[in-house]
Order: C-alpha cells, then structure tokens, then sequence
C-alpha cells in the first residue's frame, strides 16, 4: 500500500475529474498543453509503485477506438492537428482515469458515490455488482472450460450456440443466486 | 462504442449527462415507488451478469472477437427501469475501475449504451413482440430489439461526436452505422441464444418482469408515440445520411476497411433508393423501412432455427428426449446454482 493507494478516494475522483475536465476544456489546437500533466501523472505512477509497461499496454486497448475517431477527424479544415491534437487529449485523461482504477477499490469509490448522494436504488446495484461479478465471472469461465473440455472441434456456428446458452444458463443460474440473496437478506431483517 | 475523455466539448459532455441523470433518476424512481423487495438483490447480481457476460468472447472472423453490450437483453428480461439501473451500475463501474469510456463523457455513453439503448430496446421489443407472444416471437424480437438499440446508440454516439466538433457528421454517420450494423447482427444473434436457452430452462422468468395485461393498453399509446419519434428522427437523419456517398467512400478506404463492411442488408437498398420511386430522403426512409422489416424477417427465421418446434410437428421420441434433457438441466441448474 503506496501513500497514493492510502489516499482518499474522494480527493483522487476529485482530483482526476479536475484534470480530466481541464483537458476537455483545452481546444484542440492548444492540446499541447496537456502534455504539462505528464510528469505529474508520471510522479504519481512512481510513488503508487505502478509498472509504467502494464498500463502502457492497458492503454494500447483503447488505441482503436482512439485512432478511428481521430482519423476521421482529420476530414475537416486542419484536419492533421484536430486529430493529433485530440488523440492526446484523450490518451492523457485515459491514464489519469486508468491510475484512479488501479489504486482506489471499488468499495471505497462507492463510499464516494453514496456521500454524493447517489440514487440507492443504483449504489444497491453497484455494490452488488462489486460483490458478485468475480464470482459469476469465474462461473462463465468454469463453464467455457467445462464447454471446451467435452467439444473437441466445433463450427463457429455451434460455438457461438454454446456460447449464448451457456449466457443464457449464467442468467437463469443468476436470478437463482438473487433469490437466495433476497431470502438471506429478509432474514437478516434487511432488504 | 464507449466514448473516452477528450473527444466531447464541455458543453456537450455537460448536456448530455443532465439528460442522462434525468433519465436514471426517473428510473430509480420507479423502482422505488413500485418496490418490490425482491428487486434490489435482482437487480444488482443482474447487473453483475451484464458485466460478465461482457467478457465472454465471441469468435468472429481471423482472430477477431466481439462481445455482448447487453442494454436491449436487459429491458427484455428485467423491464425498462431495472435495465436502465443495470446498465447505468455496468458502465459506472467500467469507467471508474477499468478506465473504459471517460469519466467526464460518462452522461454521453450513459445516454448512448443505456438511456437510448434500453429505451429504443424496451420499445422495439415490446412492439415486435405483442401481447402473450409465442416463443418464435419472443426470440425473434430480443433479436430485433438488440440490432435496433445498437444502430440508435450508434446514431447518438455520432450525433454527440459531431456536436463537439470532433469531425464532421456527414463522415461520422456512414463510418459509424456502417461498422455498427455488423456489431448490431452479432448483438442480434447473442441475445436471441440467451434468450432461447432462458425459454428453454425457465420459461416463467420472461413473464415474470412483464406489464401485466391490463397495462397493456396505455403502454400501446407510449409506444405508438415512441415510433413516431423515431420515424422523426429518422426522417431528419435520413438526408443527411444520403447526402454523404463521397464521405463513406473516403472513409472506407482511409481506414482500410472493405466494402463489405457496410450493412449488407441496407447496402443495396440505400446505394439506389427503391427503384421505380422518387429519390432523394423520401426514398432513403421507405429503404430503411423496408431494410428494417428485411431484417426483422431474418430475425424470425434466426428463432425459427433455435426454439424447438412444439412436440405436435417434431417425432414423439425426440420431443421426449429434449423434454428430458431440459428437465435435467433443470435439475442441474437448481443444484448448483
């Protein structure tokens, strides 16, 4: 646990929607300055002992979306610096939001979110979503393996039916799981 | 089509997330004004089986995969409001924990992949679908809802992009319908599989988060309203859509995408107009519409493969094996779920 990692978690949502809206308030022609965000974000990597190569790489998945936007902005007047312009914008606020991920949890982020007064409705819905999506995860993923050990070869066809009724077992195997929680909860004199 | 930081102005990021907490805002209203108990724990493991099943990949062509989005699947199982939390819940998390789509474009995908998303969704498939649908027609309109609510999101997603001056529109619309009408047929196939395995291990959970059928009536007035909003809209977009073949043209081929990778559906209606009738916008709507009931045949003939006939037209011996078989997978289900 870095002093980052410690840091509390509504100071750093704060500090990178700053940053972030800053960026977005930047014209494009002028993105230049959002590179002076760098070595802070840099620092702040160093200091939370972040592999600099992990979230490199975490942010070359987004790349595609990133360079079809910014090709197609490259059709209009001044077109090449629009493009480069916003690709940087992006890629910078990207970082910033991917530091925020890996050194705040998602328990303390939904602290945040419940002190501003969120519907409840929806913080339920998140923190649930907390609880159970590494375990139904880990079930999709047992039951991919599960698929894959019984069918040797299979058409893309059939693949892609075992896929979606393996979904659709998840589901069923979901609200199953829902209704015990909503048993569990009633007796605990809560829901 | 999660939009990241830097490509919405201020002004456009702002508007769109003061329409969107609107929307989320009306929706956790009614749940909390209907209040069913049970809902809240449905709600929140459903929302963590959005989030899973958008990691289960599906093989597309050369190495290439595609996911779930899941918005119109949700309004089909769980209703309009509970979809809207879900799906709100879902992309919540991916921006703030996984840095997918922006924080400050948060209201901007929120609209796109939820409000528009399970909105047009819930509507299309309640349309298609009618009251006391067969299990045909139930998957046929989860398929068809799931294509409509991807091309509207996609339709969104460019109007905002072009809005914040990102780039112009008559170059967004083609690039982003076009490659969204293939992402929208792989949406269609995924959610009309889950549906019919859903039919086939527990029937009752599709009835169970539907109107009643006294609400049926007043819903009918909504949705009648809800598709002439979108003929409006779509009769707006439509010229602007037409007015750009030499846009398209130059997309595809800076961005070394094929030809193919228009709909292959649309393509040939909406190159020529329908023959024989005027052209220009007037032609371009009556091919969309005539696309779109294309399309929805496809989607019929799609469940017609993947829900099994009723035991009257399929051999008694097969009919009783696959009763069997979905009797044991009812069994499996209950025991380790």
């Amino acid at each position: 646990m870095s002093c980052i990692h410690r840091a509390p978690a509504g100071l750093k949502l704060g500090a990178s929607l700053v940053l972030i809206v800053g960026l977005a308030a930047l014209p494009a022609e002028r993105a230049g300055w959002g590179l002076c965000a760098l070595p802070l974000l840099l620092l702040i990597t160093v200091l939370a002992r972040l592999e600099l190569k992990t979230q490199l790489s975490r942010l070359a998945f987004a790349l595609p979306f990133l360079l079809g936007v910014a090709s197609l902005a490259a059709f209009q007047p001044h077109g090449l610096r629009t493009s480069l312009g916003l690709l940087l914008k992006s890629a910078i606020s990207l970082f910033t939001l991917q530091l925020l991920g890996s050194t705040t949890s998602i328990s303390e982020l939904l602290r945040v979110l419940r002190l501003i007064k969120l519907p409840e409705p929806l913080c339920d819905a998140i923190a649930l979503l907390a609880r159970y999506s590494s375990l139904l995860s880990d079930e999709a993923r047992r039951m991919r393996r599960a698929r894959a050990g019984r069918t040797l070869r299979a058409s893309r066809w059939r693949l892609w039916r075992a896929l979606g009724s393996s979904l659709g077992l998840l589901f069923v195997r979901t609200v199953s799981r829902a209704e015990r929680v909503q048993i569990a909860m009633r007796s605990r004199g809560g829901g | 089509m999660h939009i990241p930081d830097g490509f919405l102005s201020a002004r456009v990021a702002l508007s769109y997330a003061a329409l969107s907490s609107l929307g989320v805002g009306a929706a956790c209203y009614r749940l909390r004004a209907q209040r069913d108990r049970g809902a809240s724990a449905l709600l929140g493991v459903s929302a963590a089986f959005v989030f899973a099943a958008q990691m289960v990949n599906f093989p597309v062509a050369a190495g290439t995969s595609g996911h779930l989005v899941g918005s119109a699947l949700a309004a089909a199982l769980l209703g309009l409001p509970g979809a809207l939390v879900v799906m709100t819940a879902v992309i919540i998390v991916q921006c703030l924990v996984f840095a997918d789509g922006g924080v400050f474009a948060l209201g901007a995908n929120l609209f796109n992949m939820g409000l528009v998303g399970c909105v047009v969704g819930f509507c299309c498939y309640r349309l298609a679908c009618g009251a006391a649908p067969s299990p045909t027609r139930r998957v046929a309109s989860v398929a068809f809802a799931g294509w409509c609510a991807t091309i509207a999101g996609a339709l969104s997603c460019a109007g905002q992009l072009a809005l914040s001056g990102a780039a112009p529109l008559k170059v967004l619309l083609p690039a982003m319908l076009g490659v969204h009408a293939l992402i929208g047929v792989g949406e269609a196939v995924i959610g009309a599989l889950v549906v019919a395995s859903v039919l086939r291990f527990r029937p009752e959970l599709l009835e169970k988060y539907e109107p009643a059928e006294r609400f049926a009536r007043p819903q009918a007035g909504a949705l009648s309203a809800g598709l002439g909003l979108s003929v409006a809209v779509a009769a707006l977009l439509a010229p602007l859509a037409y007015a750009a073949p030499d846009g398209f043209s130059r997309v595809t081929q800076t961005l070394g995408l094929r030809a193919s990778a228009s709909p292959p559906l649309l393509a040939p209606l909406s190159e020529y107009g329908v023959p024989g009738f005027i052209s220009g916008a007037f032609a371009t709507v009556l091919a969309g519409c005539l696309g779109t009931l294309l399309l929805f045949g496809l989607c019929w003939l799609l469940a017609r493969a993947l829900v099994p006939r009723p035991s009257g037209s399929l051999g008694t011996s097969e009919a009783s094996e696959a009763s069997e078989a979905s009797e044991q997978a009812r069994v499996a289900v209950e025991s380790s779920g």
